[in-house]
C-alpha cells in the first residue's frame, strides 16, 4: 500500500499561491507589500483581532448550524435566511422590551425564529421528499426580501434615512470583554463557543448525536436499527435553524445594535465552505472559522492598495479546492 | 490461454496477504479457486486482474511475462474480472450496461452494437431485452450480463469472485453450464467459492488458499470432498450432533400478514407462522417467493396488514426500536446497506441497533466504555481478524465483516433472532461457528428464524425447516419436517 499523497500535491499548492499571486499582480499591487498589509490587517493588534473575530463568530456558529444538518445528510443552505430572521426576532423583542430580560428574550426569539425558518425545509424534506436545498434557497429569498419590506415600513425608523430598525436600547446590548491584548469582544462569543462545544460533546456522547449521524451516513442502517430518519432530519434541521437565528441575534445585539436590510454579507454561505472544512470532526469548525474571518478582513484591508475585495473568493476558492483535493486522497488511503 | 502466478506476495501495512502463492490455470478448463474467508483469494485475483500490485512474484500470460499497473492494462491482456457484487448500474439499460467503458468508437451504432450484443448472447444461450432497464434483472440475470460484459470486451481469462452467492441452485446449475461452454470455445475460467460440491461437480483443477499460502493444487478428479474441506480448514471437519430442541411456548405468532414488495405486488401474501420458545426454524424457499419482505415487515422497516405478536406484545403497531427493545435482533441480508456503516470504527458499529438497549445507553447517554466492551465481545466471539476496533469496519474482509454482523445480533440477551443468510461469504468453519452460536442462545431461551437458499445448510443446522413459497408459508407435512425431497417439493412447488 503506498500512500497518495505526493508530488500532484505540491503542485496544486505552488499552483495556488501562483494563482493568488498573479491575480495581485494584476492589479499592479507589489506582492510584498499586499501581503504585508494582509496579515497587518487581520492579525496585526487588537483593533485587527477585533475585526476579525467579528467576522469569526458569526462564520463560526452558522457553520455549526450547517454542520448539524450535515450530519443527517443535508445541505442546508438557507443558514443566512434564519441568521436573518433570526436577526429580525431578536430585533422585534428589543425594540419593545428594554433591559437584561430584553436581551435574553431576545436571544431566545433569535432560537425561536431561525428554527420556525428552517421548519419548511426540514418537513419538506422529512415528509415530502422535496429536496432541502431548493426549499433553503427560496426561504432565503423570502427572508431577504421579507425583511426588506418591514425595514422599509412597518419597523423602520422614521428618524433616519436608510432602511433600518432604531437603534436598540443600551441596556439590551450583549456585555462586551476586554481582553488583556487589548481585543475588543462580545460575550455572544462565549456563547457561540459554548455551542460548538456543546454541540461536539453532544455529538460523540448521546445516543441521539449517535442517531443523527447514523442517519446521514446511512438510512437504511438507521432504519433496521429502529432509528426513524424522517423525525431526525427534523429535528436537525430545527436545530440548525435554531443555532443560525441565535447567531443572528448575537449578531446585532452584540455588534450592530439595530436591525438594518441585507444585514447579512453572505455569511451563511462561507459557512457551508466552514462546515464543510469540518467534517472529520467538529473542533475544526474553529481553525476553518478563523481562516475564514482572516481571509476576509485581510482582503478588506488590502483594498486600500488597489487591490478588489473580491480577491477573497479567489483565495477562498482556492483554500477549498486544495482542502478537498488533500482530504480527497487521504480518503483514499484510509480506504484502501 | 494458461495464467501463471508465481511466488506472488502482497502486503498491506505489515499484514502479509499473500506470502509467496503460487497459481496456474489451464487454458479451456475450469479452475477453482477455494480456501476460508481472508485466506486472500480475493486478493490473488485481484493481483491478476491488475487491481492490487503485488510486492514481489511474477505473472505469465499465454507464456509471456506480463505486469499489470492497473485493470485496464489486465483488461487489454485479455483479462475480466466478476467481483462479488455486481457492477450492474439499474439506471441504465441492459445494453447499456454492456457496454459501458467499452462502447464501440466514439458515436454509437444502436442497431449495429444491439445485433452484436444479440450475437454474443445467442453464444452463449441468453436472451437478453436489450432497450429494458437493468433494474429489472434479477440476481442470475446480472449474472449473466456480466460474464457477457467480460465477452464484450474480448476476455479469454475470466475470473468469478463467489458467482453462486447470490444464485439459486437451478440458477447456479445454469451458471456453470454456460462456464463449461465457455471453457470449451477456450477460455480459461477461475472460479473463487467456498461451496465444495461446485467444485467437485464441475471443476477440473482445484488451488487451496490458507491464510495467505498456498498449501494444495490438483486434479479434481478423483478428489475427495472430506478431504478437500482438511486442506481448506486445517483439520478433520467433526460430524455434527446437536441435540434437538425441547419447544416450548408460542412466542412469535404471524397470522395473515400481507406486504407489498418493491413493485407494488403482495410479496407476503397471507403468511401464517409460528415459532416457539427455544426453536430455531430454517426458512427454506427459491430466492424472490418473499423471504425478503417477511424478514422487513417483521423487522418493521416495510408496511405490513395482518398481525404480529410476539409474547404479549402486539407489535403489529409497533415500530422497529420497540421490536428491539422487545428483543428483536436482526442479521441483515445485506450487511453493507443495511447492517454496517462501512466509514464507521467497529466500537461505532458495534452498538448499531443496539444504541438504545441499557448498557451501551445510560438514559440519553452513550457509555463508550460499553460500546468497547461490547466490541470487544463481538469480534471474540467468531474469532473476527481486524486491525484494532478503532478501525473502520470496512477495513475487514468480507467474511470478517459478516462474522462481525452476526456475532451482534447475539448481543443485549436477544429473545427473536431473525437470520437472512447468516452465513454469506463465510466458510464451512465460520458457517459451522455462527449456526452453533445461534443455537447455543436458542437452547437458552431464545428464538431464531434463519433464511436462506442452501436446504442442506438449513437441514443440518436447524430445528425444523419451513417453506417460504409465492408470500405464504407452508410446512412439511407431519413426519417429513427435514425431508429433504418433501421440502424440495414445496420450494419447486410441485404437488
Amino acid at each position: 500500500m503506498r500512500t497518495r499523497l505526493g508530488w500532484t500535491h505540491g503542485v496544486f499548492i505552488a499552483a495556488s499561491l501562483v494563482l493568488i499571486f498573479l491575480s495581485v499582480r494584476a492589479t499592479g499591487a507589489d506582492f510584498g507589500e499586499t501581503a504585508q498589509f494582509f496579515v497587518r490587517g487581520s492579525l496585526g493588534g487588537p483593533a485587527a483581532w477585533t475585526r476579525t473575530l467579528k467576522e469569526f463568530l458569526p462564520l463560526l456558529m452558522l457553520g455549526t448550524a450547517v454542520l448539524v444538518a450535515l450530519r443527517a445528510g443535508l445541505f442546508n443552505i438557507g443558514a443566512d435566511g434564519q441568521f436573518t430572521v433570526g436577526a429580525l426576532g431578536a430585533a422585534v423583542v428589543v425594540l419593545r422590551l428594554g433591559g437584561a430580560s430584553g436581551m435574553l428574550l431576545g436571544l431566545a426569539a433569535g432560537l425561536a425564529f431561525g428554527a420556525l425558518w428552517a421548519l419548511p425545509a426540514g418537513w419538506i424534506r422529512a415528509y415530502r421528499g422535496g429536496h432541502e436545498v431548493i426549499s433553503t434557497i427560496m426561504l432565503n429569498n423570502i427572508a431577504r426580501l421579507l425583511t426588506l419590506y418591514l425595514v422599509k415600513g412597518p419597523i423602520k425608523d422614521p428618524d433616519q434615512q436608510g432602511q433600518t430598525t432604531a437603534t436598540f436600547p443600551t441596556s439590551t446590548s450583549l456585555p462586551e470583554i476586554t481582553l488583556p491584548s487589548g481585543t475588543l469582544v462580545t460575550s455572544g462569543l462565549v456563547v457561540g463557543l459554548l455551542v460548538v462545544v456543546g454541540f461536539w460533546i453532544w455529538e460523540r456522547r448521546t445516543v441521539a448525536g449517535y442517531e443523527l449521524n447514523l442517519v446521514g451516513a446511512n438510512p437504511t442502517a438507521a432504519s433496521v436499527a429502529g432509528v426513524s430518519a424522517k423525525r431526525v432530519k427534523l429535528g436537525a434541521m430545527l436545530a440548525s435553524g435554531a443555532v443560525a437565528g441565535l447567531a443572528g441575534a448575537i449578531f446585532v445585539l452584540g455588534h450592530e445594535h439595530r436591525f438594518y436590510a441585507n444585514l447579512s454579507p453572505g455569511y451563511g454561505f462561507d459557512a457551508l465552505g466552514v462546515a464543510m472544512l469540518a467534517v472529520s470532526g467538529v473542533p475544526a469548525l474553529v481553525p476553518a472559522a478563523l481562516a475564514f474571518a482572516v481571509i476576509s478582513t485581510g482582503t478588506a484591508s488590502i483594498q486600500t492598495l488597489g487591490v478588489p475585495r473580491g480577491l477573497s473568493g479567489v483565495i477562498l476558492g482556492l483554500t477549498l479546492l486544495g482542502v478537498a483535493a488533500v482530504a480527497g486522497a487521504r480518503k483514499r488511503i484510509a480506504h484502501e | 490461454m494458461t495464467v501463471e502466478l508465481h511466488d506472488i506476495t502482497v502486503r498491506f501495512g505489515d499484514v502479509v496477504a499473500l506470502d509467496g502463492v503460487s497459481f496456474v490455470a489451464d487454458q479451456g478448463k475450469i479452475h477453482a479457486l477455494v480456501g476460508e474467508n481472508g485466506a486472500g483469494k480475493t486478493t490473488l485475483m485481484r493481483v491478476l486482474y491488475g487491481a492490487v500490485v503485488p510486492d514481489a512474484g511474477t505473472i505469465h500470460v499465454a507464456g509471456s511475462r506480463v505486469s499489470f499497473r492497473n485493470s485496464g492494462e489486465a483488461i487489454a491482456a485479455g483479462i475480466g474480472m466478476v467481483s462479488q457484487h455486481y457492477s450492474v448500474i439499474p439506471e441504465l439499460t441492459c445494453l447499456e450496461n454492456l457496454i459501458l467503458g467499452a462502447e464501440p468508437g466514439w458515436a454509437l451504432h444502436r442497431g449495429a452494437t444491439i445485433q452484436r450484443a444479440r450475437e454474443l448472447a445467442a453464444k452463449m444461450g441468453y436472451e437478453f431485452d436489450w432497450a429494458a432497464s437493468a433494474d429489472r434483472l434479477g440476481p442470475a440475470g446480472s449474472q449473466k450480463l456480466e460474464i457477457l460484459k467480460l465477452l464484450w470486451r474480448g476476455s479469454r481469462t475470466m475470473i468469478l469472485d463467489e458467482p453462486t452467492a447470490m444464485l439459486s441452485p437451478a440458477d447456479s446449475e445454469g451458471l456453470f453450464q454456460s462456464l463449461r461452454s465457455l471453457a470449451d470455445q477456450g477460455a480459461t475460467v477461475i472460479v473463487v467459492t467456498h461451496r465444495l460440491p461446485e467444485v467437485l461437480q464441475h471443476c477440473e483443477q482445484v488451488t487451496v488458499l490458507r491464510g495467505g499460502k498456498q498449501v494444495g493444487a490438483q486434479p479434481v478428479k478423483n478428489l475427495e470432498a472430506a478431504s478437500l474441506a482438511e486442506l481448506i480448514v486445517g483439520q478433520q471437519v467433526q460430524a455434527r450432533n446437536h441435540g434437538s430442541a425441547i419447544p416450548g411456548e408460542p412466542v412469535l405468532e404471524v397470522v395473515g400478514l400481507r406486504a407489498k414488495g418493491y413493485r407494488g405486488d403482495w410479496a407476503v401474501d397471507g403468511a401464517d407462522l409460528t415459532l416457539h420458545e427455544g426453536e430455531m426454524v430454517g426458512l427454506a424457499g427459491v430466492d424472490g417467493n418473499g423471504q425478503r419482505e417477511l424478514f422487513h415487515a417483521l423487522v418493521g422497516t416495510l408496511p405490513s396488514e395482518g398481525t404480529i405478536r410476539f409474547r404479549d406484545e402486539d407489535w403489529s403497531g409497533q415500530g422497529t426500536a420497540r421490536r428491539i427493545a422487545d428483543g428483536l435482533r436482526l442479521v441483515p441480508e445485506d450487511r453493507h446497506e443495511e447492517g454496517a456503516v462501512d466509514s464507521w470504527s467497529l466500537v461505532e458499529n458495534s452498538i448499531l441497533g443496539l444504541q438504545r438497549c441499557p448498557g451501551p445507553a445510560r438514559a440519553a447517554w452513550l457509555d463508550r466504555t460499553q460500546a468497547t466492551a461490547i466490541a470487544q465481545r463481538v469480534t471474540e466471539r467468531f474469532a473476527t481478524r481486524h486491525g484494532g476496533l478503532d478501525y473502520p469496519i470496512s477495513s475487514l474482509s468480507g467474511g470478517n465483516q459478516q462474522r462481525f454482523v452476526a456475532a451482534r445480533a447475539l448481543e443485549m440477551s436477544p429473545k427473536l433472532v431473525l437470520a437472512f443468510q447468516p452465513s454469506r461469504g463465510l466458510d464451512i468453519r465460520g458457517s459451522e461457528d455462527v449456526f452453533a452460536a445461534i443455537r447455543s442462545e436458542c437452547r437458552a431461551g431464545a428464538t431464531a428464524l434463519i433464511a436462506s437458499f442452501d436446504l442442506d445448510e438449513l437441514l443440518s443446522q436447524c430445528d425444523r425447516v419451513v417453506v417460504m413459497s409465492r408470500g405464504k408459508i407452508v410446512a412439511p407435512p407431519r413426519g417429513a419436517e427435514m425431508d429433504r425431497s418433501a421440502i424440495g417439493k414445496l420450494m419447486t412447488e410441485v404437488e
